[in-house]
């Protein structure tokens, strides 16, 4: 539904650090659902671990605050992107490791959104198995 | 009453990371107890979900102590019963 170049549009992070690469579902504001190829040329699978490859934690919850922002900026007309975007809070259970070759489907919900913050509940799924899910709290300020 | 201020103590204070009774009445959120705007936020969302009532944002910048917070909790939660 949207592709990189689409997506790019909304969010400000580039190479390494863009962790979604497709939307495939996205109702403004209501619900965002994108996806997320987890190729073992990732970098992080280098040291994450020697060997024995598992995506960090930490970047399927990147994966899902970036999806985040697309449910945040999808009802909006006008995107400011010199305002700065920061995750407030994160609670985030880890249920099933993800490894290279995965394609992570991250489902964004919103519990609160405001004109300036928003509280989601998210969810990664490989293959329809719940990898991950919990709540992020996400605003945007000036600076 | 008295038992919607505890409710809403114990919320704020699993929210803000700090015991229940570090949040009197009167404490201020910001100087005294440590709470940003994020939290300020988490607070409303949770009083929204817990009471299924509806606070509109504008109303954040007036919750700046437990005793504000309950009356504004008791404000949406009295247009909630007219509603019925």
């Amino acid at each position: 539904m949207f592709d990189i170049t689409a997506i790019q549009k909304f969010l400000p992070q580039r190479f390494p650090f863009l962790m979604i690469d497709r939307v495939l579902e996205l109702d403004p504001g209501k619900k965002v659902v994108a996806c997320k190829n987890v190729s073992i040329n990732e970098g992080f699978f280098a040291g994450h671990f020697p060997g024995k490859p598992i995506m960090p934690g930490v970047l399927i919850i990147e994966s899902m605050a970036q999806a985040a922002i697309m449910l945040f900026y999808s009802d909006r007309e006008h995107i400011d992107k010199k305002k700065n975007l920061l995750l407030g809070s994160v609670k985030v259970r880890f249920l099933h490791p993800v490894f290279p070759g995965d394609q992570l489907k991250i489902s964004v919900e919103p519990l609160k959104i405001t004109s300036a913050a928003a509280i989601v509940s998210v969810s990664a799924q490989v293959e329809n198995q719940e990898v991950a899910k919990g709540e992020l709290a996400l605003s945007i300020k000036d600076e | 009453m008295q038992d919607l201020e505890n409710e809403l103590r114990g919320l704020v204070a699993e929210i803000i990371e700090k015991d229940p009774s570090m949040v009197t009445l009167d404490a201020k959120f910001f100087q005294d107890l440590g709470v940003d705007s994020m939290m300020t936020l988490e607070i409303l969302a949770a009083i929204e979900k817990k009471y299924k009532i509806s606070i509109p944002e504008e109303r954040l910048p007036q919750m700046t102590t437990l005793r504000e917070v309950l009356n504004i909790a008791q404000e949406y939660l009295a247009k909630r019963g007219q509603n019925v």
